[in-house]
């Protein structure tokens, strides 16, 4: 609880000074929504943020534990054979480097309207960073500890259940805790062109100059990025608390 | 002497020079360079801005681009927005109104466009089907259309720009500009219907220069001058549009000068319904008839006076 009180105290700090600001009328409202005023559109709104949350979290859900499980298995394939890791490599680079927004109206095109649209937005935008911190982790290795499993003649499993695997642990996790809040920007972005979710509220909020609106679909959005993350170290808790390997990772 | 008049002389030929440039006048628009905005381009290219000592220079912009938003904080002076724009930005802000000064369409081009083999004869037909319409829903003649017709077994998907999914998709009916979207759509090899929403009782004006109320009161002989320019610009271009497409073709070369050509053509009527039409007009009636439509839609709360939101010239 300790740790929660700085980022608590800089927020209420934040939020007593936009107050502020608007009671001095040196804030501009039509630019940066007062809290109490966001407030009013959560409860004037209700129904609509509620909708638009669940789908948006159920959106960035699969797309986030999609990425999840595809990057890291496609980490473990490519950390087993050069070639393939050479082949593969650079399709993977394209997935990082195209900016998502220029490929969405293509998938709307390729999946339809929809939440097949926005689900392969999230993965697509949050793959890389599992991917390749995934693969960095199998392959760091330190060659004394190789030998020294096959003087003690382990076999393959055993080097990977016991060597690789521990030891690529906090890429993994390093590389998951990028991939989360990457899920969440896919989602919304895949929301604004394929419907749905708080994309599509914030979509119809800009054109409606209702800034109340945006900043509430916003704060949802970062509550689902970190209720990701919370999930992710309430997962490495468990993990470390186990400790198979005289793992240790704190956060 | 001699070096006192050089001295003079070199401080006088700047300050010349300087009175002798234009003033230039920025223009934000909301989208790219296309027939909808050729008579601001024409009033630069006919030179009708110079002889009046100023210099137009419109300056594209983008989907989404908050061209009203921009006046409002003072970040531009002339702006391209919609007549709902205004209304909206004036009840959210009251401290800082907008003002209309010149309505280039006077019929709303935006429609629905649908696939022709769907054979729909009207907006009716197409919100009675079970077609995918993409738009964006929080436009308020999108608004308009859900409370005409609230019965409908129509899937709503958002509009993203261009027309790469109706093309792709014949059971998609989507947004668009009469003078734009069903053009492009032909040329793709796809005949549509298209279904203007000003036939279905809302027709706000479109394509709005607009300024701020404030900005107008201290500056109405350089407004007037503007208004004069534009109205200009805009008769020299429904004259002959082929050296402004032309040019615009140069800077948006995504539109081709045939489809521009035939966007020109296609807009004429809804810019000067009749040759006796001045250019640009409005009135007190319209703007009247949109705040009640707005206020029965819940766009707007406040009470809104129709002779506040343009000027007269």
């Amino acid at each position: 609880m300790r740790r929660l009180w700085p980022p608590l105290f800089l927020a209420v700090a934040g939020l007593v000074l936009l107050e502020i600001a608007d009671l001095l009328q040196v804030l501009n409202t039509s630019l940066v929504p007062t809290p109490s005023l966001i407030a009013a559109s959560y409860r004037e709104n209700a129904a609509d943020y509620a909708a638009a949350f669940q789908e948006t979290f159920f959106a960035t859900f699969v797309g986030f534990f999609a990425s999840a499980a595809l990057g890291l298995s496609l980490a473990f394939l490519l950390s087993l054979s050069d070639l393939a890791r050479r082949a593969f490599l650079p399709f993977a680079v394209f997935f990082q480097t195209v900016p998502i927004i220029a490929i969405a109206p293509l998938l709307v095109i390729y999946l339809g309207f929809g939440p097949g649209t926005v689900i392969a937005s999230s993965l697509i935008v949050s793959i890389f960073p599992v991917l390749a911190s995934g693969l960095l982790g199998l392959q760091s290795l330190d060659p004394g500890e190789v030998e020294l499993f096959r003087l003690y003649r382990a076999g393959p499993l055993d080097v990977f259940l016991k060597l690789r695997l521990p030891r690529a642990y906090p890429s993994f996790y390093a590389g998951l805790k990028v991939s989360a809040g990457l899920a969440v920007i896919g989602t919304v972005t895949g929301e604004f062109v394929a419907g749905g979710g708080l994309g599509a509220l914030i979509d119809s909020a800009r054109t409606q100059q209702r800034i109340d609106l945006v900043f509430g679909a916003l704060i949802l959005l970062s509550l689902i990025g970190l209720f990701l993350i919370g999930f992710l170290r309430a997962l490495n808790g468990l993990i470390n608390m186990k400790r198979p390997y005289g793992l240790l990772l704190k956060d | 002497m001699k070096r006192p008049s050089c001295l003079l002389a070199l401080l006088l030929v700047p300050s010349l020079l300087w009175a002798a440039k234009p003033r230039e006048i920025k223009i934000q628009l909301n989208w790219k360079p296309e027939p909808q905005f050729g008579g601001f381009y024409a009033a630069n290219l006919a030179k009708v801005d110079e002889a009046q000592g100023l210099a137009f220079n419109p300056r594209p912009g983008g989907s989404g681009t908050p061209t009203v938003q921009l006046l409002v904080n003072e970040k531009i002076d002339f702006a391209i927005v919609s007549a709902e724009e205004i209304l909206i930005s004036n009840d959210r802000n009251p401290k800082k109104p907008v003002i209309a000064l010149f309505a280039v369409y006077q019929t709303n081009p935006q429609m629905i466009m649908c696939h022709a083999e769907k054979k729909f004869e009207s907006l009716k037909d197409v919100f009675a089907s079970s077609v995918t319409l993409s738009w964006q829903s929080g436009l308020s003649y999108a608004q308009f259309l859900r409370k005409k017709y609230p019965k409908t077994k129509v899937k709503f998907a958002p509009y993203s720009g261009g027309i790469g999914a109706f093309v792709g998709n014949k059971n998609l009916c989507q947004q668009g500009f009469v003078t734009s979207e069903p053009l492009l759509a032909n040329k793709a090899g796809r005949a549509t219907r298209n279904f203007l929403v000003s036939e279905e009782g809302f027709n706000p004006y479109t394509t709005v220069l607009a300024v701020r109320k404030n900005w107008l009161e201290k500056n109405q002989e350089l407004a007037k001058k503007v208004v004069s320019i534009t109205r200009s610009g805009w008769v020299s271009y429904l004259e002959n549009t082929v050296p402004t497409n032309a040019y615009m073709n140069q800077l948006n070369p995504a539109m081709d000068l045939r489809t521009a050509m035939e966007s020109a053509k296609a807009q004429e009527k809804l810019i000067r319904p009749t040759d006796a039409f001045q250019v640009g007009e409005m009135s007190a009636d319209r703007w009247q008839r949109l705040i009640r439509q707005l206020k029965d839609m819940k766009l707007i709360k406040t009470e809104l006076k129709a002779a506040d939101q343009f000027a007269v010239f």
